[in-house]
C-alpha cells in the first residue's frame, strides 16, 4: 500500500452537504419539542377543565383564558383593558418598576461584589448581612417598607432593588476572588498599577460571573413582582394578578402569569443574548 | 572583553549598567522550606543567561526574585542598579502567555504601551514594529484565543518588549509548546537578543534549548538551588543557521556537558 496525497475517490454525498439534514433535524427539534409540549399542555388543560373534577372558577378552560387575555388587551363593553389600563400598559408600569428597582440593586451589587471581592475587610464586614438578606423572602420585609416609605413607588422600587442586590454581589464577589493571579500578575509584571489591574484585569475577567448574577438577580426580580404590588400595585401586572385573584377571576390572574412568565423568558433570552456578545471569551483561554 | 571579564568590571561598579543583575548572597525561603540559594551571580548587560535544572531547583524562584515579585528572604538583588519592581525593570515572559482574553492581539499590545507610558499617537506605529519583530504582521485584530498557542506566546513576547526594558526575563517560555514552534521561537529569540543587545535571563530544564540560546548558562542543584556550573558558551551567535549549529560537534559536546551537569546536579 503506498501513501498518497490524491484525493479520495468523490463520495456521492459531498462531506459539506452531509451535516445539512442533522442541522435541519437539530433545529426543528429545537422549535418542534417545545411547541409539542405546548400542544400537550393545552390539551391536558382543557381534558381537566371539561373533566368536571374542579370548577370553572378554580380551573377555567384555556378558551375561557383566551377571552380575558383579549378583554384586558382591548375595550370592550365601554371598559378599557383591566381596572382601566390594557394588559401592555400593566406590563410596561411592571418593567419599568423592574428597570429602575432590579438597575438599582444591580448597579450596587457590582460596587459592592468588587469593594467585597478586591477588600478582604469589607467582605468580613458584608458578607453576612447580604447572606441575611438572601435568605429573607420580599413578602417578609415588604411590610416594614410599606411603614417606612408609604403605599407609591418607593417600597415597590426598594423592594426589587433589595431582591435584586444579593445575587449580583454574591456573583461579582466570588468572582472577584477567582480572578487569576496569573494575569493579575501578568498586568503587574507590564507595569500596571493596583487601580489599573482592577479596572483593566479583575473587572472584565469577572464580567462573565457578573452577568451570570444579573440574569439572575433579573428573575429574583421578576419572582418578587407580584409581592412589590400587593399593595397599591395597580397599574402593574401583579397588582392586576392581585386585584383579579381578590375577585376569583382566575381566567386574569392566569392572563397576568403568563404575561409575566413570557415576558420573564423573553428578556432572560435578551440578557443571554447580550452575555454572548459582551463575554464572547467566557470558556475560553 | 569577555562575558566574565564584563561581570567582573561591573560587579566592581555596583552592577548599575542598563539590564545588569546582581544577586548576593540571595536565598529565599516560603515558610520553613528554603527554595533558593545561597546564590551569588551577576549578569552583565547585554549578556544571554539561562538558568537550567531539574524541576523544582528554585530557578522560577530566582527569575521572580529578579522580576521583582518577590523580595529575598535574605541577601539583595538589583537590576540596573536598583531593587527591582514588577513592570519597571524587566519585561517578563511566562511559561504560558498569559494574555487577556477579552482583548485582541491589538488590545494586548496597547494595554503593555499604555502600562509603559508610550504616548497615544505613537502606539500603532510601536505596536506594527513589535509585530514584526515576531513575525505576527497582520494579526492585530485576531482575538487572542483564535490564534495559536505559537502565536500566542509571540505576542506575549512582543507585549514584554513593549516598555522596551533593558532587561528581558522568560519562565520556560516554550515548555507547553510542539516541538516544531518551540524551535522557531527559539531562533527568533535568539535572533531578537542578539539584533537589541538586551540582557535576557530565560530559564528552562532542556539542555538543547540552553545551549542554543545562551550567551552563558548556569546550572543550579536540586532544592535548594545553588550555582552548580556556571559555563561560558562560545558558540557563534548574531545571524547562523540554525539547523547547521544545532548540528554541530561543538553544539552536541556543550549539550552533553550541561545534560551531564543538570543531571549530577540534580542527583547530588
Amino acid at each position: 500500500m503506498s501513501l498518497s496525497l490524491r484525493p479520495e475517490k468523490a463520495d456521492p454525498l459531498p462531506a459539506a452537504v452531509a451535516p445539512r439534514p442533522a442541522r435541519s433535524s437539530s433545529a426543528l427539534r429545537r422549535s418542534a419539542l417545545p411547541l409539542g409540549s405546548l400542544v400537550l399542555f393545552l390539551f391536558l388543560w382543557q381534558l381537566l377543565a371539561v373533566s368536571g373534577t374542579w370548577s370553572e372558577t378554580l380551573v377555567p378552560p384555556p378558551v375561557k383564558v383566551w377571552r380575558a387575555f383579549i378583554d384586558v388587551s382591548t375595550t370592550h363593553d365601554g371598559v378599557r383593558g383591566y381596572n382601566g389600563t390594557y394588559l401592555i400598559e400593566h406590563l410596561g408600569i411592571s418593567l419599568r418598576r423592574i428597570a429602575f428597582g432590579a438597575g438599582i440593586g444591580i448597579a450596587a451589587g457590582v460596587v459592592f461584589g468588587l469593594l467585597m471581592g478586591t477588600v478582604g475587610w469589607v467582605r468580613s464586614l458584608f458578607e453576612p448581612w447580604i447572606t441575611f438578606l438572601r435568605t429573607l423572602p420580599p413578602l417578609a420585609y415588604f411590610s416594614l417598607l410599606i411603614i417606612w416609605l408609604g403605599i407609591n413607588e418607593e417600597p415597590k422600587i426598594t423592594l426589587l432593588a433589595v431582591a435584586a442586590f444579593p445575587p449580583v454581589a454574591v456573583s461579582t464577589t466570588t468572582a472577584v476572588a477567582a480572578v487569576p493571579k496569573a494575569l493579575t500578575e501578568a498586568a503587574r509584571a507590564l507595569g500596571a498599577s493596583r487601580w489599573d489591574v482592577v479596572r483593566d484585569v479583575v473587572v472584565p475577567s469577572a464580567l462573565p460571573e457578573t452577568l451570570t448574577g444579573v440574569r439572575l438577580a433579573v428573575g429574583v426580580a421578576y419572582s418578587s413582582l407580584v409581592a412589590a404590588e400587593l399593595v397599591n400595585g395597580l397599574p402593574g401586572i401583579g397588582g392586576m394578578v392581585k386585584d383579579a385573584a381578590n375577585y376569583n377571576n382566575t381566567p386574569v390572574v392566569l392572563v397576568g402569569i403568563i404575561a409575566i412568565g413570557i415576558s420573564g423568558l423573553i428578556i432572560d433570552g435578551l440578557l443571554l443574548r447580550l452575555e454572548r456578545a459582551v463575554v464572547p471569551w467566557r470558556g475560553r483561554t | 572583553m569577555s562575558s566574565s571579564e564584563l561581570a567582573e568590571a561591573q560587579v566592581e561598579s555596583g552592577g548599575a549598567e542598563d539590564g545588569a543583575v546582581r544577586l548576593d548572597h540571595v536565598t529565599h525561603r516560603y515558610g520553613a522550606v528554603t527554595a533558593v540559594g545561597p546564590v551569588d551571580l551577576t549578569v552583565p548587560t547585554g549578556e544571554f543567561l539561562v538558568l537550567v535544572g531539574a524541576s523544582g531547583c528554585g530557578k522560577s524562584t530566582l527569575l521572580r526574585l529578579i522580576a521583582g515579585f518577590e523580595r529575598p528572604s535574605e541577601g539583595t538583588v538589583q537590576v540596573s542598579g536598583t531593587d527591582p519592581r514588577p513592570g519597571d525593570t524587566a519585561g517578563v515572559v511566562f511559561q504560558t502567555p498569559r494574555l487577556f482574553p477579552w482583548r485582541t492581539v491589538r488590545g494586548n499590545l496597547d494595554l503593555a504601551l499604555r502600562y509603559a507610558g508610550v504616548e497615544r499617537a505613537r502606539w500603532p506605529e510601536r505596536r506594527a514594529e513589535l509585530l514584526a519583530r515576531v513575525g505576527l504582521e497582520g494579526t492585530e485584530a485576531r482575538r487572542v484565543w483564535e490564534i495559536s498557542g505559537g502565536q500566542q506566546q509571540r505576542v506575549a513576547i512582543a507585549r514584554a518588549l513593549a516598555a522596551d526594558n533593558p532587561l528581558l526575563l522568560l519562565d520556560e517560555p516554550f515548555a507547553a509548546l510542539d516541538a516544531l514552534t518551540r524551535e522557531r521561537l527559539q531562533e527568533d529569540v535568539r535572533r531578537m537578543a542578539a539584533q537589541a543587545g538586551r540582557t535576557t535571563v530565560f530559564v528552562t530544564h532542556s539542555a538543547e534549548e540552553a545551549v542554543f540560546l545562551g550567551s552563558r548558562i548556569v546550572v543550579l542543584t536540586r532544592s535548594p538551588g545553588t550555582v552548580a556550573l556556571d559555563l561560558p558558551i562560545t558558540l557563534p551567535r548574531g545571524e547562523v543557521d540554525a539547523e547547521e549549529l544545532r548540528g554541530s560537534p561543538e553544539f552536541g559536546e556543550l549539550r552533553a556537558e550541561v545534560a551531564h551537569a543538570v543531571k549530577s546536579a540534580a542527583a547530588a
